[in-house]
């Protein structure tokens, strides 16, 4: 039984005055509402509704994760262009956007990323009163800590460049690190002793879920469909200009096709034969078990490639760098938490007894450079926001709202202009790999 | 105080605690007792105590549900130990057991007010509110963050404990001790291979140990004939946590002679997984009072505890563990109250109860007074092994549980409940089948499949009448789910991730099924296409300590590197090595290499043997200047790089004999090269002869530089060091403080006079030694990295990875002398053409003086032109002991590359100063005077 | 963790290996294309499904390994030494890289 039969069967609230009550705008979450709804036990309104696949649509956007939604929710907001299908294989939030360990900051290495990932922040700052979803964002602080020489000059370089674009981010020594995190050991025992870290007070964590399905509300509510189980098959194109898509529901015209499918990127660039230099890698992630609250930052340690968050129902969470092998399966290995938990012990030794829950791998659709493919390509209408590799999370605003000024005006905001495919060829690398290989 | 509802009562057959040896525990800080053998939660049990622990969101009370290791209501603190499974840890003398998750006290806990808002705390909850004033949303966060469920996290300090692991490779490795494994097991035994026997509990049996007297039997007889097979190696509670890749499983052994986990990893023939089945809640409303329990929860208390878990009960069974169960607890003096037969279609309506069960509310109204209330309403297939193999589970209406589906490959079997019904001997017969298979398998025979066991049909259970948890350690209730599919989460990903069910410590091993069946009944699906249950792993918990083992990162040091420590070298970590940073001076240090002579431990060296006819192709294509022509006893220095025409690395590389050369590189690149070396002849140029050997650690090295360094080394040598018979860029062997076959070259990283040597590795500190010894009137002493690093700044020449950087092409590095762009092919080669067409319109690698001289710009400091806009940085500075002034070199924009620019630096505290580019990147001895001496 | 087949040592584990790239690219140094050689630097097939690649048996015989794994499943269905005809008897023209 495919997904729409399934989903005819759900009774929708009645006609007239659901349509009313869509077209005063999705159900204001408040705590008068919350309190309202308890006492009187009644049901909140369907979130996203369910639609019947459209012949055309002004822009098909391929892949519900935060970029594709954030992209449909700025058309419509910001440009009034609401007649947009996001289409998703899965469900939304099923690739990287419901998978990742939600790590939002800005203190990348280059000018143009530390600009654009700011942006981010900045929009991310507001997205709970933008979409009237709360999406939990913590500014709880980030530390990425330097082991070693060539680290802590990393560190320094970012710290001095974050500071020229007004970003708050410094090296510290080791005994503020104890003084900020009481449980990382900072003594000079371990093999690689901390020296210092980069110091990011803005950056902390977010619920990843929240984000996508505030996005995906508020796009619904503003008339864009998404479509989930809905998978692309191909990209029609006629003289180098795109003209739709194939799906497993059914053909689609529409004029404008984003790619915004991560780590399946490749496949969706390969069915308009559009090169592009990715590789797809898995990034895996675990939890413990929950215990009370004892981290007070996200700490990163790129020599030792882990990093770890607790989350305020006490889980750990822990990811590190990607797996060492291109892959598109998403099975964990054991290689993987035996390496983090042996160098969370090195940083924290005294929770060797907390137990790990649960863990996962998503793909990600690594670069040479870890920056990001934005922008048009060479067929007409065919556009990409991709190459997220591990760090695509806290880019989804920003993405979104570029992707969106693009589609709308035609021309390539400012923002995301370092960041076209052209600059493979050109040998214009926006190397990001210091600042982004294991702290994404 | 009234009669406790539950308390021990006289010895079981099958009973596995040792009333000859009592234990003493506190629970709480009041102390009790206990027998070994007991579990916490037994013991706790045996003294009347009921309530366990408070839930995650309500903080209401909870007792023992299914008394096993995914019990979700039984986690409990032992010592500074959070989070134990208190229905599945035996207890040892003195345990300190405490309450989690409640404040003050688990009689008393005030967050219980939770469950008087909880009609407002649906799923999405805070989704939905905390949105308006943001500034507020912190506050709210931290007051959140205090409702964490589990226990408290060890205090830091101390170590990260003793953990273990232990490599395995068993042709046959059976996952759960149940009939069907152990005759498995024993099957495979008999065929010859190696067994690993993995049980979870801490007796294998299953549940033939709490099944009366006939499984008892059936028990003793499979015990006998395992012991009677040396080849099968039995783990107790011990649980195979993973599934991976070819075979490569994952045990965690909980309990033996160390005292915490240790973790098996295993690659396994054959992996017959036989868990069982697990025991399915029932959800209605009070489902979570303490007196509700499972049928195998009440059969595990009493049959292996002597544990009565209640006076007065009531019964819901829909099969023979249900029906079991009203016998064993007759017999053992519980009243039996009702008994509701679910196969016939009546239910049960609700527990009633405050804070423990009180009556049982029946479909027709009536309310029975009662203590407990047992449900049997069928079972769940914990497939996740199978899951992680690549099975995607179909759930079978007419059973009502999941089965696995074709999808298995050959290496993974199963037996037992997971895949079917049947009697004791049935059970048997098939894992022997499947043990002969697996053993057969694991030796490369020909797959041939098992015939299956039959399925029983049994009624289709998942909720009453009335709503209630579904999900214990989440707080999540039946309802939930209903108002998740209504608000469009409705397929089960979405459901799952709103509710948050399944997320918990059971890992959904309780509830999935109950959530899949209630999603379905929400959106008018059937459980088969709302999807199938897929488990992540790991199928258990594991402790962070089992999976990190000990701590073990090797340390690579030279042979001279305890003499430096005697000698108060403060230790720099660089990479793997550890080497001196300095004896104390670093400055002073630098000086006397300048006046006199030092000497510095550069052992970390990349050092490479090469020999063969083709060397020399090897050499041109790896390095971008030329090596045609270099003559035997010479050495050239060279610059590597990538194929982006990125620099990766430096060194110099010496001619020994006709064929023969010896290449060094930096010490943190040495691997790199090496593989570098290897791709280049093994992919693109199999027909090169070239014999790489490396020999980095073969010999020590030594660095002697100063003007004092020839006199120094002439006193120990046998080579002659006049400059006219070794010049610079030579290279000579021969004895050195009568060590033979040394190799010596004269280079000059420091800009001095100096000599490079490398002798056999175990006579290195033998040559460090004498040349200080026989030097002292030389005024020869050790220096540092650090000093190294202040004399090559002096000179100006640039470190691979601190002066250049991850995009660093060798124009932008001032490396263009060194690229011969006519060579045929180097790695790089189109990539420098192109940089040097843009005739210096790329960044620079430049010297630079600050215009007030005290002033050193700490590395990293920007260069900027008007406000903010990066042009560049400064990638060293040190102030300068030879000049007694700051000095820096900086990567700087093409246009202000030029000698002569004026820079803005801004330095770290946001100050800005101004710099001026030299003509030179030396900062001294810019004609090499000293260096050629 | 998947097992590799070194055709010099036996079946590994796939940690003692380092990943060295898709096998088969054309290296042209002659090109005047800036186009055309960073397409061989950083152009990846990246394909879901069956890929031909190159493997270094790091801790083991340090030898370069052709393969043809399934990036879905991680299965491989052939494993030589770099440079060897494929499986379908298809050569790299010994640019294994
Ligand atoms: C473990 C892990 C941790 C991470 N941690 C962080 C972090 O801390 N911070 C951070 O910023 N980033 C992090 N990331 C990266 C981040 O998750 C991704 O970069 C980001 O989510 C990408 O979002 P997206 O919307 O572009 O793609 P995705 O969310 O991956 O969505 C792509 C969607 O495309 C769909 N799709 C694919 N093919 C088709 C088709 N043919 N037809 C229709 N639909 C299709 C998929 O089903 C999927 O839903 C992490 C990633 C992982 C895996
Ligand atoms: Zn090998």
């Amino acid at each position: 039984m495919s997904h729409a039969e399934s989903v005819a069967s759900i009774k929708e609230p009645g006609g007239a005055q659901a349509r009313r009550r869509r077209s005063r705008g999705p159900a204001r979450y408040s705590a008068l509402d919350i309190f309202r709804r308890g006492v009187t036990n009644s049901d909140w309104p369907r979130s996203f509704r369910q639609h019947d696949l459209a012949k055309s649509y002004d822009v098909v956007i391929i892949g519900a994760g935060v970029h594709g939604l954030a992209c449909a929710y700025y058309l419509a907001a910001n440009h009034g262009i609401t007649n947009v299908a996001v289409l998703d294989k899965s469900y939304m939030g099923g690739g990287g956007s419901g998978r990742n360990t939600a790590i939002i900051r800005s203190n990348y290495l280059t000018p143009e990323g530390v600009r654009f990932y700011d942006r981010s922040v900045v929009l991310y700052q507001n997205l709970a009163a933008d979409l009237n979803y709360n999406v939990m964002f913590s500014q709880r602080g980030h530390l990425t800590l330097a082991h070693t020489d060539a680290s802590l000059r990393t560190m320094n370089w970012r710290a001095e460049v974050n500071k020229l674009q007004g970003i708050n981010s410094s090296v510290i020594d080791a005994a503020e690190v104890g003084r900020i995190v009481k449980y990382l050991d900072v003594s000079d025992r371990p093999r690689y002793p901390i020296l210092g870290a980069l110091y990011h007070p803005p950056g902390g964590i977010i619920r990843h879920d929240a984000v996508n399905w505030g996005y995906a509300r508020a796009a619904d509510h503003l008339g864009v469909q998404i479509h989930q189980q809905t998978e692309v098959l191909g990209i029609e194109t006629a003289g180098g200009k795109v003209t739709g898509v194939r799906t497993n529901r059914g053909a689609i015209s529409a004029p404008i096709v984003v790619n915004c499918t991560a780590g399946w990127a490749t496949t969706i660039s390969d069915m308009v034969d559009v090169k592009m230099p990715l590789i797809t890698h898995p990034l895996q992630a675990a939890v413990t078990e929950p215990v009370k609250v004892f981290l007070p930052t996200v700490i990163v340690s790129g020599s030792l490639h882990v990093y770890v968050s607790q989350t305020d129902r006490g889980e750990l969470v822990f990811g590190a760098s990607v797996d060492p092998y291109p892959s598109y399966s998403m099975r964990g290995s054991l290689e993987f938490t035996e390496s983090v938990a042996s160098h969370i012990l090195e940083l924290i030794p005294s929770i060797g007894s907390l137990k790990v829950l649960r863990q996962w791998a998503g793909l990600c659709d690594m670069t040479p450079d870890y920056s990001p493919i934005m922008g048009v390509t060479p067929v007409d209408g065919f556009l990409v926001d991709v190459g997220w590799g591990t760090y695509g999370f806290k880019a989804g605003p920003v993405s979104g709202e570029a992707m969106a000024a693009l589609i709308a005006t035609g021309r390539v905001p400012e923002i995301i202009s370092a960041f076209d495919l052209a600059r493979f060829a050109d040998g214009r690398l926006v190397g990001e790999k210091g600042a982004a290989s294991v702290g994404h | 105080m009234s009669k406790p509802v539950s308390s021990r009562i006289n010895s079981q057959s099958g009973e596995v605690i040792d009333r000859t040896k009592p234990i003493n525990f506190t629970w709480n800080g009041q102390p009790l007792t206990a027998y070994e053998g007991d579990t916490i939660v037994s013991a706790l049990m045996a003294s009347g105590v009921q309530v366990i622990s408070r839930s995650f969101k309500y903080h209401r009370p909870r007792g023992v549900l299914s008394a096993s290791y995914v019990d979700p209501n039984c986690s409990v603190t032992v010592s500074d130990e959070p989070n134990v499974r208190g229905a599945h840890r035996r207890l040892r003398e003195g345990d300190d057991v405490r309450a989690q998750n409640a404040w003050p006290s688990l009689k008393l806990d005030v967050r219980a007010v939770n469950q008087l808002v909880g009609r407002f705390l649906g799923p999405g909850f805070y989704y939905k509110t905390f949105i308006k004033p943001q500034f507020l949303w912190p506050s709210y966060q931290k007051v959140l963050s205090r409702f964490a469920p589990g226990g408290s996290p060890p205090a830091p300090g101390g170590g990260h404990g003793n953990f273990d692991k232990r490599y395995t490779h068993p042709d046959v490795l059976v996952a759960g001790a149940g009939p069907a494994g152990i005759a498995a097991a024993i099957e495979a035994a008999r065929a010859g291979v190696k067994v690993m026997l993995v049980e979870e509990e801490y007796e294998i049996g299953g549940h033939l140990r709490y099944g009366g007297p006939e499984a008892l039997a059936a028990l003793a007889a499979l015990r006998a004939e395992v012991n009677s097979y040396h080849n099968i190696e039995v783990l107790t509670d011990s649980v195979v946590t993973g599934r991976y890749d070819d075979n490569w499983v994952a045990v965690v052994q909980r309990s033996g002679v160390w005292s915490h986990e240790r973790l098996i990893k295993a690659r396994v023939g054959t992996l017959v997984v036989a868990p069982g089945l697990i025991e399915r809640p029932y959800v209605f409303a009070g489902n979570d009072l303490p007196g509700v329990m499972l049928s195998t929860a009440a059969m595990r208390l009493l049959e292996l505890h002597a544990v009565r878990p209640g006076t007065r009960a009531v019964i819901l069974t829909a099969n023979t563990s249900g029906d079991e169960a009203v016998e064993r607890l007759r017999s053992a003096g519980v009243e039996i109250a009702l008994v509701i037969d679910a196969r016939t279609g009546v239910t049960l309506r609700r527990a009633i109860g405050r804070g423990r069960l009180k009556a049982v509310e029946c479909a027709d109204g009536t309310k029975i007074p009662a203590d407990l209330l047992i449900t049997a309403t069928g079972w769940t297939a914990p497939t996740s092994l199978l899951n992680m193999a690549g099975d995607r589970p179909i759930w079978d209406p007419v059973a009502a549980r999941f089965f696995p589906s074709e999808l298995i490959p050959p290496s993974v079997m199963a037996t037992g409940g997971i895949v079917g019904d049947g009697t004791i001997d049935q059970l048997i017969k098939h894992g022997r089948a499947v043990g002969a298979e697996a053993a057969a398998r694991a030796t490369g025979a020909t797959p041939t499949p098992v015939p299956p066991l039959t399925r029983e049909a049994h009624p289709a259970l998942f909720h009453g009448p009335t709503t209630g948890f579904l999900d214990f350690s989440e707080d999540v209730k039946s309802k939930d789910i209903m108002a998740a599919v209504k608000e469009g989460y409705d397929s089960a990903e979405l459901a799952k991730r709103f509710t948050t069910s399944g997320m918990g410590t059971s890992q959904g091993k309780l509830e999935n099924v109950n959530a899949m069946a209630i999603l379905a009944e929400a959106t008018g699906r059937d459980l088969e296409s709302t999807g199938t249950t897929i488990w992540r792993p790991p199928y258990a918990p594991i402790s962070l300590g089992a999976l990190a083992g000990r701590a073990f990162d090797p340390v690579r040091i030279s042979p001279m590197q305890p003499w430096h420590v005697e000698h108060g070298a403060v230790p720099l970590i660089a990479g793997q090595w550890i080497r001196p940073e300095h004896y104390g001076d670093p400055s002073a240090e630098a000086q006397n290499v300048r006046t006199h002579v030092g000497i510095i431990d550069v052992t970390p060296l990349g050092k490479i043997d090469l020999q063969g006819p083709d060397v020399v192709k090897l050499l041109n294509l790896v390095y971008t200047n030329n090596w045609d022509n270099l003559q035997i006893g010479s050495v050239r220095y060279g610059v590597m790089c990538a194929e982006d025409g990125v620099v990766m690395d430096d060194g110099v590389t010496a001619r020994l004999g006709t064929n023969h050369y010896l290449m060094t590189t930096t010490s943190s690149g040495a691997a790199t090269v090496w593989e570098t070396l290897e791709m280049w002849l093994q992919t693109s140029h199999p027909d090169w002869s070239v014999n790489v050997t490396p020999v980095t650690t073969a010999m020590a090295s030594i660095n002697i530089a100063g003007p004092n360094s020839r006199e120094l080394l002439g006193r120990l040598t046998d080579i002659d060091l006049s400059p006219e018979a070794f010049g610079y860029m030579k290279v000579r062997t021969g004895s050195i403080a009568g060590v033979p076959d040394c190799v010596v070259w004269r280079i000059g990283f420091t800009g001095e006079l100096s000599y490079e040597i490398h002798v056999p590795a175990s006579f290195g500190l033998h040559v460090w030694e004498t040349l200080l010894s026989v030097g002292a009137d030389l005024g020869v002493s050790p220096f540092g990295v650090e000093a190294q690093r202040i004399l090559r700044l002096e000179k100006g020449h640039l470190i691979v990875g601190q002066d250049t950087d991850g995009l660093t092409k060798a124009y932008e590095a001032g490396l263009g002398p060194l690229v011969k762009l006519g060579k045929d092919d180097f790695s790089g080669l189109p990539e420098l053409r192109w940089q040097e067409s843009l005739a210096g319109a790329h960044s620079q690698l430049v010297a630079i003086e600050t215009t007030d001289p005290q002033l050193v710009p700490p590395e990293a400091s920007q260069l900027v032109v008007g406000m903010a806009e990066i042009v560049g940085r400064i990638t060293s500075s040190r102030m300068s002991p030879t000049l007694k002034r700051s000095i820096a070199l900086a990567r700087v924009s093409g246009e202000l590359s030029v000698p002569g620019s004026r820079l803005t630096i801004v330095l770290p505290n946001g100050s800005r100063a101004e710099a001026v580019v030299r003509e030179n990147l030396s900062f001294i001895d810019p004609e090499g005077v000293r260096l050629h001496g | 963790m998947i097992l590799i087949d070194c055709p010099y040592c036996g079946p590994r584990n796939s940690t003692e290996f380092r990943h060295a790239g898709e096998a088969g690219k054309k290296r042209d140094v002659t090109t005047n294309d800036p186009a055309v050689w960073r397409r061989y630097l950083y152009q990846q097939d990246n394909p879901l499904g069956w890929v031909r690649e190159n493997w270094f048996h790091t801790a083991g015989c340090r030898q370069f390994l052709c393969a043809e794994r399934n990036t879905q499943t991680n299965e491989f269905r052939w494993v030589a030494p770099a440079g060897s005809p494929g499986p379908d008897g298809a050569s790299d023209n010994g640019s294994a890289r």
